[in-house]
């Protein structure tokens, strides 16, 4: 019994940090790329509105990519201290992975994070735009090779087992680019550019509720309705595809998101229900008999494994798989919806002035971030009772630790979270109440001698004063 | 007080020479690798007490 305390206990401190974890990456991967965006359209047209989106955006990528990295380096050493198991028999594999993604990825992202921030006079305009894309060239392979290795953990291949029980890789390709691998990294990344582009336009939309001239966040909500208008769609299609890797490979999962107790052809498509693990079957369920195998992709007769496959004592936490799935499908899809939306108010005249438009933007803000949780529930609670599928158990995964070693650090985790990181979510989201601006002051006019009459002149500004500003934001 | 993150150079501005600028962002570079290194192995350092 207290095996099975720490087991869950540990489970249950790996949720808790890896789900705090995901938010910041999943923002970063996505801003960077906002950034190195908003730099090029500022370096060819010299439009102020650019640059002051980027100086506001770059605080707040400096500030999640700080807790990002903070929150990340807990999540290795839980595999030491709560995971010794899986970190020895995995590491000849996992362990170089993880280790390139510090070498190629961390490294690019630490050294030139400095230029980007500190150095922008110093080195000039394009050496800076060099600096931020490498940032954000960074984050997408830290992101490649994070989901290689989760890729991996899904549906291991390249490997032999040794005779300590041990795994060793025997085909690094096989390993790095397994066949669950690009959709499942073309799927991530989507999500960060979602997620990012939903932030984006929700505080934009925060701030144009106030004052709808404000011109950079009218910038930015076009800028991101057009984002999501591409991607959302672009997301439902490759995440059929990532379902189809589920289907294929991961037959278990499948039958946990979709609810299939039983074994058969011919499957109905569950829309919702409460599913009951003990009872084996899904309460006040509303489902279309006949579409499950076609949504599915296989003909009627295709008998789909049931959950009754598989012993009892190895099903996953059906309820949770079931519904995450279906809160991030149901998300996408009211992102989708929403962007045709604001495509549509674009082509009208002004998403601006649209006042439900802009609170649906202000609502879908932070929904980026649910959708991309409960799609990593689903990965994850769904690959169970696996910790590497076929190969490894979570069960025998976890150190030879006791209950009390593992509630006491995830009390301390709990705490230490709470204060860390709401502080600096509550510091983000006041930045984003507050809005972008004009940040920087006009050039001081220092041509003029004091008393001659072009100093006298009543139509030019005083030295040291903002220069008026068009409605596009530039000045005039 | 100045502002941490810098803003761009303005259009008037004069550009130091490349030689310059070139030193700062390989010298900004390599100083955020050493830096990463150092808490890095600081960390391991940590580790093996």
């Amino acid at each position: 019994m207290t095996d099975f305390d720490a087991l869950l206990l540990a489970r249950l401190q790996f949720a808790f940090t890896i789900a705090f974890h995901i938010i910041f990456p999943s923002f970063s991967i996505g801003l960077a790329s906002f950034l190195a965006v908003l730099e090029g359209l500022w370096l060819a047209t010299r439009r102020e509105v650019f640059r002051n989106l980027y100086l506001f955006w770059v605080k707040i990528f400096a500030l999640s990519f700080g807790m990002g990295v903070v929150s990340g380096v807990v999540m290795s050493y839980q595999f030491g201290s709560n995971w010794s198991v899986f970190a020895q028999v995995s590491a000849p594999v996992l362990g170089p992975l993880l280790a390139f993604e510090v070498l190629t990825a961390f490294f690019l992202e630490a050294s030139f994070l400095g230029i980007m921030l500190f150095g922008w006079k110093k080195v000039g305009p394009r050496l800076h735009f060099t600096a931020t894309l490498l940032v954000a060239i960074g984050t997408l392979i830290s992101a490649f090779w994070i989901l290689s290795a989760n890729s991996w953990m899904q549906f291991p291949t390249g490997f032999a087992i040794l005779p300590d029980g041990g795994l060793i890789a025997t085909d690094w390709w096989a390993v790095v680019f397994n066949p669950t691998f690009p959709v499942r990294l073309m799927h991530m990344s989507l999500a960060a550019f979602l997620t990012t582009a939903l932030a984006v336009g929700g505080a934009s939309a925060f701030v144009l509720l106030r004052d709808p001239e404000q011109p950079e966040s009218r910038m930015a909500l076009r800028m991101a309705i057009g984002m999501f208008a591409i991607v959302a769609p672009l997301q439902l299609a490759v995440g059929h595809e990532s379902g189809v890797l589920v289907r294929d490979h991961q037959p278990l999962k499948l039958a946990a998101i979709e609810a299939y107790w039983k074994t058969g052809p011919d499957q109905a498509q569950s829309l919702v229900g409460i599913p009951d693990r003990k009872a084996a079957k899904t309460h006040g369920e509303v489902a279309i008999p006949g579409i499950g195998n076609l949504i599915q992709g296989v003909p009627r007769e295709t008998v789909i494994r049931g959950l009754d496959s598989w012993p009892k004592e190895d099903w996953p936490v059906v309820g949770l798989v079931y519904w995450s799935f279906r809160i991030m499908v149901g998300l996408g899809l009211a992102m989708i919806g929403l962007g045709i939306w604001g495509t549509w108010r674009c082509c009208r005249g002004g998403p601006e002035r649209a006042t439900w438009l802009l609170r649906a933007c202000v609502l879908m803000g932070p929904m980026g971030f649910v959708a991309v949780i409960c799609g990593w529930i689903v990965t994850e609670v769904g690959r169970q009772p696996w910790v590497i599928t076929g190969l490894l158990r979570t069960a025998d995964a976890v150190s030879p630790v006791g209950a009390g070693q593992v509630s006491a650090t995830l009390l301390g985790f709990i705490a230490v979270y709470a204060v860390v990181f709401s502080a600096g979510a509550l510091y983000i989201l006041r930045l984003m109440a507050r809005g972008a601006g004009p940040d920087e002051p006009a050039p001081e006019i220092d041509d003029r001698a004091p008393g001659s009459p072009m100093a006298a002149a009543p139509d030019e500004p005083e030295s040291g004063e903002r220069a008026p500003r068009n409605p596009e934001g530039d000045r005039s | 007080m100045p502002d941490i993150i810098e803003g761009p150079p303005k259009a008037d501005e004069p550009q130091a020479p490349l030689t310059h600028r070139l030193a700062w962002f390989f010298g900004l570079a390599i100083s955020g690798t050493l830096a990463t290194a150092l808490v890095a192995y600081g960390l391991r350092a940590l580790l093996r007490l």
